[in-house]
C-alpha cells in the first residue's frame, strides 16, 4: 500500500504561511513607525491571539462559545494584579491574597500566569460543561461570562469593582505581542493535527459515529476547552498590557461578538479564517477610519460622516457571509501554491458545509 | 479562491502602509489635542464639554493668544473605545499636543491620559468625577476639570440636613458605575458627621433593570417614609428609577449627583417635586452669577442650542485654568505648567472656585447651586459648599 | 400576607417583560433556528419610532403624540415591518446556512441598525411621557398594582394563547409547524415557505414592538440600548424553555423574572449587587439538570 506523508509533512505550510502574514503586518508597522498606527498593529495581534483561541474550541469542537471572553477577563486581571505596584494594590485592592499584593513581577511573567489561571479556571468550567452540546451548551458558556463579568463588578476589594484598574505597565512596542501571536498559530496548529485534535473534528462532523470509535467527546472537548482558555487569557493579559487599564465590561458582549464575528466570517473551522478573519477585518476597518478622517484622493478630500464606519463594517461582514457563508476561507486551510488542499487538519469540509449543500 | 486571498492580503497591507499620518512639531502655536469621542456612546457627553472648551480657546485667542502664540486645536476620534483611546491619546501625541485633554468619563478617557503620562504631557479629563482622575490613577501630569462625585453626596447630604431638616435617610445605589458608587461614598462619609441624622435602609440597582419593583415595596414596608432618598444613579436608569418611585407614591425628598442635571429629560416625569440637583453653574438661564448666563448665551450662538446640562462647563474651566498656569510659568513644558497648576488655592473661575496640589488633581471640596425641581420646573434655589474637604484618604481607599 | 402577596407580584411583573421578549425570539428560532440577535435592536429601533429624528439632548415627540388607538397599531406595524423587511434583505439569503453564520448575520444587522439609531439621534438617552397613568398605582388587598403591570402579564397571556391556538388551529399555523419540523420536507409538501417565515417575522417583530411600548411606558426612557438586556435575558429563557417550545419559553421568562425579584427582596443588602451572578449560576444548574430545556420538543434534538 501506497504509505501517505504524515500530516505534518502535508499540511505544514499552513502555519508558515500564517505567520508570515503575521509577519508582514508586523513589518507594516516598523515601516510605519507612527505611534497611533503601531497600537493598530498591536491591537491587530491580540485580536489574533483571541480569536485563534476561539477557533481551538469552537473549530475544533463545533460548539459555539459565549463564554470565552470571561477567561480574557481573567487573564487581564491575573497580569494586573500581579505587575502592578504593590503600594497602588495596598490602596485599591486590599482584598487579593498577601503574596499577590506584595508581587511585583515582569510582563512576562504575568503573561504565563494569566494564561495558566485561565487554562486551570478553564479546566474547573468545562469539567462541568463539556457534557453539554450545541445551543445548550453556548448559553451555558454565556451565562458563566455573565457569572464572571458580575462578580468581578463587584467585588470591590479584589477586583476594584466596576473602577478602572490602573497602573498596569504599558508595553508599545509591537514584538511581545508579535512573539505571542506567532506562538498561539503554531500551538494551535500542532493541536489541530494531534490525535485529541483529530478526533475532536471527528466528533464534530459524525459525533455517532466517532464516539462509537471509541472518542471520548467531553475529554477531548475538555482539552480544547483549556488550551483555548490559556490563549483567550493571554489575549487578556496582552491587552491589559497594551492600553493600561481593564474593567470587567471591557470584555462583555461587545468583545464577544466581535471576536466571534472575526472567526465566522474567515472560517470557523479553519485556523487560516480565523487569522485572515482578524487581519482583513481590522484592514477594512482600518480604511473606513482614514476615511473617516479624510483621505486625499487627487486634490478632493474624501470623508464619510462618523459613525458610518460601524455601519459599513456591519454590511460588509453581511455581505461576506451571504457569498461565503462558510467564511471567507470556506474552512479550508492555506497552503502552499502547487500543494493540493490537504484533506484532514483541518481542511475537511465541515457538517456546516454539508448542509449548504444544495436543498 | 486562493488568488482572490492574495490580492485581498496585499491590498490589505499596502493599505495599512500607505497612510502614515504625519508627525510635526511647531514652536509658533501651542496645540491642545482632544483625544475625545466623536462617535458612540460618549459623544453626546464629549462634545459639549469639547464646545465649551473651544469657547475659551477662540476667547483667548481673540485676546492675543497664550505667552504671544494662537492656540490650534487637534482631534482624533477615540469612538468610546478604549483601545481607541490609546490611540487617538498617541495621535494627538503625534500631533504635537502640548496639553491632552481626554474623554469625560474616566474608563474611556484613562488610556488616553495613560499614552499623555507615557509621553509626559499634561493630561486633563473633560469632567471625570473620580478621584482615579489625576495622580492616585493616572499619574502626577494628570488633572480633571470637574468636582469630585463625593462631593456631590456629601453636599446633597450635608445641605438637605441643615437646609430641609432631613434626619431620616435612604440610601439606592445603582451598581453600575463608580461615579454611582462615589456619590454614595461622598454620602456614607458626611452622613455620620451630622448629629442625629440616620441611616433607615439601604437598597441597590442596576441601572438597566426594566423594573425596581422590589426595591419599592422595601422603600414601602419602612414604618414611616424616610425624610430624604439618597439616589445615586445616572442617565438612563436615573430617570426610570425616578419615575417609578414617585408613580408608587413615594413623595420623599429624592437628592441625587449631577449625573441628572439639566431639563432635557424633564418631560418623561411630568409634574416632578421636591427633587433636588447640585450643579456647578445652572443650565437653566437663572445662575446667580450674570456671566454664566453670558456664558450659556454664548455657547448658544456657537453650537446653536442651549447647555443641556452643567457637564458643559467643565470644558471651559479646564482651557481657564490650565492657561493660566501656562502663562504664569512662561512655558508650556508639563512640569512647570503641573507645578503651577499644583499652586492654584482657590482659584476663581466661572463655575466656582479650583484647588490642585501635590496630593490631589481634583476637587474634594467645591461650591455647588442647588437646584430645585418643583411642579416639573427647575429653578435654582440655593448655593452650598460642604463645610470640610473630604479627606483624600478616605477617596483613594474607595 | 400582603408583603408576600407584594412580592409576588413584583415577580410576575419583572417575568412577564421577559416572557413576551422570550415569545418573540422562541418563535423565529422554532421556524427557522435563527437565534436573532437583532431583537434587542428591533425594540429599541420601535420605541425610537416614536420621536422625531434629532441630536438635541431633548426629545422631539412626533409619533408619540398620536392618539392610543392609532398609535398602538403604528408602532405595532413598525416592528412588524422592520422584522420582515431583515427576513427579506438579510435572513432569506441564510436560508441553509448553519446557526453560527445565522447569528453572526443578525449581530451584525443588530449593529447597524444600532449605529444607524445612534447616527440619527445620538447616543443620549432621551425622555419621553407615554400613557403615565398607566402607572399610578391601584392597591389589591393592600399590595400596590399599577395597571400597566396588570395589562403587560395579561398581554404576555393572551399572546400565548393566541399564538398556541393559531399554530394548532389554522393552516397558516400548522405550514409554521411543519416547517419547523422539517424546512426541506414541508417545501416539498407544498408548505409556502417563504410567506410562513415572513409571517413568523412579523409576529415576532410586533412582539419587539409590544416590549418597547411596554418598556417605555415604564421607564420613560428611550435609549439604544433598552432591548439588549431584556433580549438577553430572553434568549437564556428561550433555551431553559426547551428551544421552539413557546409555553416553554413564556414558564421560563417567568421563571428568571421571578428568581431575580426574589433574590432582590430577600438576599442580604451585601450580596444584591452580586444578584445576577447568582440568577445566571441558577441557569447553568438548570442546563445541567435538562440540557434540552423544561419543554423539549423533538426536533431540537436532531437539528442543533
Amino acid at each position: 500500500m501506497h504509505q501517505r506523508p504524515s500530516i505534518l509533512a502535508r499540511t505544514w505550510t499552513t502555519p508558515v504561511i500564517l505567520i508570515a502574514i503575521l509577519l508582514a503586518v508586523a513589518l507594516a508597522a516598523v515601516a510605519v513607525s507612527t505611534g497611533p498606527f503601531n497600537q493598530t498593529v498591536i491591537e491587530i495581534f491580540i485580536r489574533v491571539v483571541l480569536v485563534v483561541g476561539l477557533y481551538v474550541f469552537i473549530g475544533n469542537s463545533g460548539v459555539i462559545s459565549f463564554g470565552h471572553i470571561g477567561f480574557t477577563c481573567l487573564g487581564a486581571y491575573m497580569t494586573a494584579w500581579l505587575t502592578m505596584l504593590p503600594a497602588i494594590k495596598k490602596s485599591k485592592l486590599k482584598g487579593l491574597p498577601d503574596i499577590i499584593l506584595n508581587a511585583k513581577l515582569q510582563y512576562g511573567w504575568g503573561l504565563l500566569a494569566a494564561a495558566v489561571f485561565a487554562a486551570v479556571c478553564a479546566y474547573v468550567i468545562g469539567k462541568v460543561l463539556m457534557r453539554l452540546s450545541g445551543i445548550a451548551a453556548s448559553i451555558a458558556s454565556f451565562a458563566v461570562l455573565a457569572v464572571i463579568i458580575q462578580v468581578y463588578s463587584n467585588w470591590d476589594s479584589v477586583t476594584g469593582a466596576q473602577s478602572s484598574v490602573v497602573g498596569i505597565p504599558i508595553i508599545r512596542t509591537i514584538w511581545p505581542y508579535f512573539a505571542c501571536a506567532v506562538i498561539v498559530v503554531v500551538v494551535a496548529y500542532f493541536y489541530s493535527i494531534s490525535r485529541s485534535g483529530l478526533a475532536l473534528r471527528a466528533a464534530r462532523d459524525e459525533a455517532t459515529a466517532a464516539a462509537a470509535s471509541g472518542v471520548d467527546i467531553p475529554r477531548e472537548r475538555l482539552i480544547a476547552f483549556v488550551i483555548s482558555g490559556a490563549m483567550m487569557g493571554l489575549g487578556g493579559a496582552l491587552f491589559a498590557h497594551s492600553v493600561g487599564v481593564v474593567t470587567p465590561d471591557t470584555f462583555y458582549l461587545g468583545l464577544t461578538f466581535i471576536t466571534l464575528s472575526m472567526l465566522v466570517v474567515g472560517g470557523m473551522n479553519s485556523l487560516s479564517g480565523a487569522v485572515l478573519g482578524v487581519v482583513v477585518l481590522s484592514t477594512i476597518i482600518q480604511v473606513l477610519r482614514w476615511f473617516e478622517k479624510g483621505i486625499d484622493v487627487g486634490g478632493t478630500v474624501l470623508t464619510i460622516p462618523n459613525g458610518v464606519q460601524e455601519i459599513a463594517i456591519g454590511i460588509v461582514m453581511i455581505v461576506i457571509l451571504m457569498f461565503r457563508p462558510t467564511g471567507m476561507t470556506r474552512n479550508r486551510e492555506l497552503v502552499w501554491p502547487g500543494k493540493k488542499l490537504s484533506a484532514e487538519a483541518g481542511a475537511m469540509p465541515s457538517s456546516a458545509d454539508g448542509k449548504t449543500a444544495k436543498t | 479562491m486562493k488568488s482572490y486571498l492574495k490580492i485581498g492580503m496585499g491590498a490589505a497591507l499596502s493599505a495599512l502602509i500607505l497612510s502614515a499620518p504625519g508627525a510635526f512639531a511647531d514652536d509658533e502655536k501651542i496645540v491642545v489635542g482632544f483625544a475625545t469621542a466623536a462617535s458612540g456612546f460618549m459623544q453626546a457627553y464629549d462634545k459639549p464639554a469639547e464646545d465649551a472648551a473651544r469657547i475659551r480657546i477662540d476667547e483667548i485667542n481673540k485676546a492675543g493668544g497664550l505667552l504671544g502664540k494662537q492656540i490650534e486645536m487637534v482631534a482624533a476620534d477615540t469612538k468610546t473605545d478604549r483601545a481607541e483611546g490609546a490611540k487617538a491619546g498617541l495621535e494627538v501625541i503625534d500631533k504635537g499636543a502640548d496639553l491632552v485633554v481626554v474623554s469625560c468619563d474616566y474608563d474611556f478617557g484613562a488610556p488616553a491620559a495613560l499614552a499623555a503620562e507615557g509621553a509626559g504631557k499634561v493630561s486633563f479629563f473633560l469632567c471625570a468625577e473620580s478621584v482615579k482622575a489625576g495622580i492616585q490613577g493616572v499619574g502626577p501630569h494628570s488633572f480633571s476639570a470637574s468636582v469630585l462625585a463625593a462631593v456631590q453626596g456629601a453636599t446633597m447630604a450635608e445641605w438637605a440636613y441643615t437646609k430641609k431638616n432631613a434626619r431620616n435617610f435612604y440610601r439606592l445605589l445603582d451598581t453600575w458605575t463608580e461615579y454611582n458608587k462615589g456619590i454614595c461614598d461622598g454620602f456614607d462619609y458626611q452622613l455620620p458627621k451630622l448629629a442625629d441624622a440616620k441611616l433607615v435602609g439601604e437598597d441597590t440597582f442596576k441601572n438597566d433593570d426594566p423594573s425596581i419593583a422590589a426595591q419599592i415595596t422595601r422603600i414601602k414596608s419602612l414604618p414611616q417614609e424616610p425624610d430624604a432618598i439618597m439616589l445615586c444613579t445616572m442617565m438612563p436608569g436615573a430617570v426610570s428609577a425616578i419615575k417609578q418611585l414617585r408613580a408608587a407614591g413615594i413623595n420623599s425628598m429624592i437628592l441625587n449627583g449631577s449625573g441628572v442635571s439639566g431639563s432635557y429629560w424633564l418631560s418623561a416625569v411630568p409634574d416632578l417635586s421636591n427633587f433636588f440637583v447640585p450643579d456647578q453653574g445652572s443650565v437653566h438661564g437663572d445662575d446667580p452669577n450674570p456671566k454664566v448666563n453670558e456664558f450659556n448665551a454664548k455657547y448658544k450662538e456657537v453650537t446653536g442650542g442651549d447647555p443641556s446640562s452643567q457637564y458643559v462647563y467643565p470644558g471651559y474651566v479646564m482651557i481657564d485654568v490650565w492657561a493660566k498656569a501656562v502663562e504664569r510659568a512662561g512655558t508650556t513644558e508639563a512640569s512647570a505648567v503641573v507645578a503651577e497648576l499644583e499652586k492654584m488655592k482657590d482659584e476663581p473661575t466661572l463655575f466656582g472656585p479650583r484647588t490642585f496640589t501635590s496630593e490631589l488633581h481634583h476637587q474634594n471640596k467645591g461650591r455647588y447651586l442647588i437646584t430645585e425641581i418643583s411642579g416639573g420646573k427647575p429653578k435654582v434655589v440655593d448655593e452650598w459648599t460642604i463645610s470640610e474637604p473630604i479627606p483624600v484618604d478616605y477617596l483613594a481607599s474607595k | 400576607m400582603t408583603a408576600i402577596l407584594q412580592i409576588l407580584f413584583d415577580a410576575l411583573s419583572l417575568g412577564s417583560l421577559y416572557a413576551l421578549g422570550a415569545l418573540g425570539i422562541a418563535l423565529i428560532f422554532g421556524v427557522m433556528r435563527l437565534v436573532n440577535f437583532a431583537h434587542g435592536d428591533y425594540i429599541a429601533f420601535c420605541v425610537f419610532a416614536l420621536l422625531w429624528p434629532s441630536i438635541d439632548a431633548a426629545a422631539i415627540v412626533f409619533a408619540g403624540n398620536l392618539p392610543t388607538f392609532l398609535l398602538i397599531p403604528l408602532i405595532l406595524g413598525i416592528g412588524a415591518g422592520l422584522s420582515v423587511l431583515s427576513e427579506i434583505l438579510i435572513f432569506r439569503r441564510f436560508r441553509n446556512a448553519n446557526p453560527a453564520t445565522m447569528m453572526i448575520a443578525s449581530f451584525a444587522l443588530g449593529f447597524i441598525i444600532k449605529y444607524f439609531l445612534l447616527m440619527l439621534y445620538s447616543s443620549r438617552p432621551k425622555s419621553i411621557d407615554l400613557w403615565s397613568n398607566l402607572s399610578q398605582q391601584i392597591e389589591i388587598f393592600g399590595a400596590r398594582i399599577p395597571p400597566l403591570q396588570v395589562i403587560t402579564i395579561c398581554t404576555t397571556i393572551v399572546i400565548l394563547i393566541a399564538l398556541t391556538a393559531f399554530l394548532k388551529r389554522t393552516r397558516f399555523g400548522l405550514e409554521m409547524r411543519a416547517a419547523a419540523e422539517n424546512f426541506t420536507m414541508a417545501r416539498m409538501l407544498g408548505v409556502r415557505a417563504n410567506r410562513v417565515i415572513m409571517l413568523a417575522f412579523a409576529i415576532s417583530g410586533m412582539l419587539a414592538a409590544a416590549v418597547g411600548l411596554i418598556l417605555v411606558t415604564q421607564t420613560g426612557t428611550v435609549d439604544i440600548n433598552m432591548g439588549a438586556n431584556l433580549m438577553l435575558v430572553a434568549f437564556v429563557a428561550t433555551v431553559i424553555g426547551g428551544l421552539g417550545s413557546l409555553p416553554g419559553a413564556v414558564v421560563a421568562g417567568f421563571l428568571i423574572g421571578g428568581l431575580s425579584s426574589l433574590m432582590q427582596a430577600y438576599l442580604p443588602a451585601d450580596a444584591r449587587p452580586f444578584r445576577d451572578a447568582f440568577v445566571y449560576g441558577a441557569v447553568i444548574v438548570m442546563l445541567i439538570w435538562r440540557p434540552n430545556g423544561l419543554f423539549s420538543s423533538k426536533a431540537v434534538k436532531q437539528r442543533v
